[in-house]
């Protein structure tokens, strides 16, 4: 399944033999992936394709299709948002830990509760507030394709109620384990590392 | 409820370790709660329109591209052309290096892609040769630095759609400051081969050099159709990251057939990771930033800061210790979606630049990427090297020296930045 990694040889061979070096790709294990990832790979995806559509409708037909641009916009909104509910997952969010080093356990403790308990009462209440979003102006028409707005807002939603149930379960998982990465950054960085 | 309390609970949210996007979020609902000036729900809806944007498109494709491009087929091609280009001069590695870095700077939008990918190569190849650990890694994270500021650039394309500024514009007035970076880079690589008798890791051969630039030519054509066809206005930047996109696919898929179907994947997987944790900020700061115009808070702080300086160069100077203190604890988007609203209504004030400014301002937080507590490529090569995070640090330090010189000229030398964008737009 790995790519074949190793070049011709006898190409530039001098120079490879004084300082050569190739690395290869770490094998790729597809099951860490989530039900709600792919479908935001396939939301990716379709945004790729119509963002190509309209790049070459305009370069090739000379007459770049009116509704690419909007109902693209409309799948980036989606991939976000939808999207975001993996780093929910993961817990790799872009946040300051640095005061922790300072901390004794126990408030560290405390404070790392506190900072999970925010987080879910923020994406639920968010959610409640996307509900009313959609109730309130759900049914106006998009500018240009004649579908209602609310499709969009119902992906958003989606995305929150993702996020509140994915800050739930690991909120659940650090109160269980007695830690969160907050106090121990050193677990992070399996993460950034891909 | 004030709005000084909101800034202050956003700031007291985020030292206490709240996501940075949750804490700007949850500071504005608590304050449309406590005010009742604007109903809830306009919050999310505030959201929402802080990413259906058409600019912002471009954000996922230059991602992709880059994480294309940072496969292994690729880097490695990379990696060989620049050695075969200056792997003869004395520290050599050092130099294949800093050079590496800025070639692979115009396919990637980041500095963590470039220490991630290539600088693993690099690092690993200059322990084989001998050279020091610490050299190795503080070479290879002051270059990463550059990946932002040569385009394709993911901070500029965010920091253009907030100020306003053409995204064009930002990414040519990187190009010069970029080569400054690179150069000032292998000058401080040259003293150290002099001063501690580094030799030559490969001889010169036109016909190496011929064979790994074919070799690495259609890759490296990626930053030339891209600022070449954004700055003929062929392209929007938007239609550059697809085409980006689409050609860094056709070198995986069918040319150097190095991209199997997982790493697509897995590709995939991550650009929505990234794209998703960029714009979710974005979306976040486009609330929390929309609220401190309209409560004036930006006002007072341009009040007060303009009552204590109208001097631009103070200014600049005040800006820069300020975006270099922030830069340390802030990922560089956050911290432009935060700074942004607040800073360029002085910049306008006192008729600075705003396109100079963009890079000021990204340059700086580069940089901060290079220390504690926040520094991202700090930790990834701290981990790639497997040297202690305290070590890593001081092994840094030393190269800060040349990424501050040129921050220096850049900033009270303008001409340096906006040469290149004034003969074109």
């Amino acid at each position: 399944m790995e790519p074949q990694q190793q070049q011709n040889p006898h190409v530039g061979h001098e120079v490879l033999d004084a300082a050569g070096f190739h690395v290869t790709d770490e094998p790729i294990d597809l099951s860490i992936y989530g039900w709600e990832d792919w479908v935001s790979f396939l939301l990716f995806w379709v945004l790729a394709f119509i963002v190509f559509y309209q790049v070459f409708t305009r370069y090739f037909l000379g007459d770049p299709a009116g509704w690419t641009e909007e109902i693209a916009r409309y799948f980036l909104v989606a991939v976000v948002f939808i999207g975001a509910s993996m780093s929910v997952r993961k817990n790799n969010h872009i946040q300051v830990d640095v005061f922790y080093r300072f901390m004794p356990p126990r408030l560290a403790r405390i404070m790392s509760l506190a900072v999970d308990v925010i987080r879910i009462c923020f994406f639920g209440y968010a959610a409640w507030l996307n509900w009313q979003l959609l109730d309130r102006i759900g049914s106006q028409r998009m500018a240009i394709v004649e579908l209602p707005m609310g499709w969009v807002f119902g992906a958003m939603l989606f995305g929150f109620i993702l996020m509140f149930f994915r800050s739930l379960q690991v909120g659940w998982r650090h109160w269980r384990q007695g830690y969160s990465v907050l106090e121990r950054p050193e677990i992070a960085l399996e993460g950034i590392v891909k | 409820m004030s709005p000084g309390a909101m800034m202050m609970s956003f700031l007291a949210m985020m030292a206490g370790g709240v996501p940075v996007a949750i804490a700007m979020c949850a500071a504005s609902l608590i304050y449309a709660m406590a005010t009742k000036n604007i109903p809830d729900f306009v919050v999310i809806h505030r959201m929402y329109g802080g990413v259906d944007s058409f600019p912002l498109l471009a954000v996922p494709f230059f991602i992709f591209a880059g994480n294309l491009m940072n496969s292994a087929g690729i880097t490695n091609r990379i990696y060989n052309f620049a050695l075969a280009l200056v792997g003869w001069m004395k520290g050599g590695l050092g130099h294949v290096n800093v050079v590496g870095s800025m070639i692979f700077a115009g396919m990637s939008g980041t500095a963590i892609a470039d220490a991630a990918g290539l600088g693993t190569i690099e690092i690993k190849a200059m322990k084989d040769h001998g050279y020091p650990t610490e050299f190795a890694v503080g070479v290879t994270a002051a270059s990463a630095t550059v990946g932002p500021i040569i385009p394709p650039s993911l901070p500029f394309v965010i920091y253009g759609m907030m100020a306003g500024v053409s995204i064009g514009q930002l990414f040519l007035a990187g190009v010069i400051p970029g080569i400054i970076m690179g150069a000032t880079m292998m000058l401080t690589v040259a003293y150290y081969a002099h001063t501690r008798k580094y030799q030559a890791d490969a001889k010169f051969s036109w016909r190496a050099l011929g064979k790994t630039f074919v070799e690495a030519f259609l890759a490296m054509m990626t930053p030339v159709l891209l600022v070449g066809g954004m700055t003929l206005g062929v392209f929007t930047p938007t239609e550059g990251a697809i085409a980006a996109s689409a050609w860094a696919l056709l070198l995986g898929l069918a040319w150097y057939r190095t991209l199997s179907w997982r790493m697509l994947v897995k590709i995939s997987m991550d650009t929505i990771e990234t794209t998703a944790m960029v714009l979710f900020i974005v979306a976040a700061a486009s609330i929390f930033g929309w609220l401190l115009t309209v409560t004036r808070v930006t006002e007072d702080i341009a009040v007060w800061v303009l009552a204590f300086t109208q001097n631009p160069a103070m200014f600049l100077l005040l800006a820069n210790l300020l975006l270099l203190f922030v830069g340390c604890f802030l990922e560089p988007v956050a911290a432009i979606t935060l700074l942004v609203p607040i800073l360029i209504p002085i910049c306008q004030k006192l008729g600075i630049d705003l396109v100079h400014f963009g890079l000021v301002m990204v340059l700086n937080l580069m940089i901060g990427l290079l220390h504690p507590p926040m520094g991202t490529v700090l930790f990834v090569l701290s981990r790639v090297a497997k040297l202690s995070v305290e070590r890593t640090t001081i092994a840094i330090l030393p190269w800060l020296v040349p990424l501050l010189a040129t921050l220096l000229l850049c900033t009270y030398v303008p001409q340096v930045v906006l040469w290149l964008p004034r003969l074109f737009f």
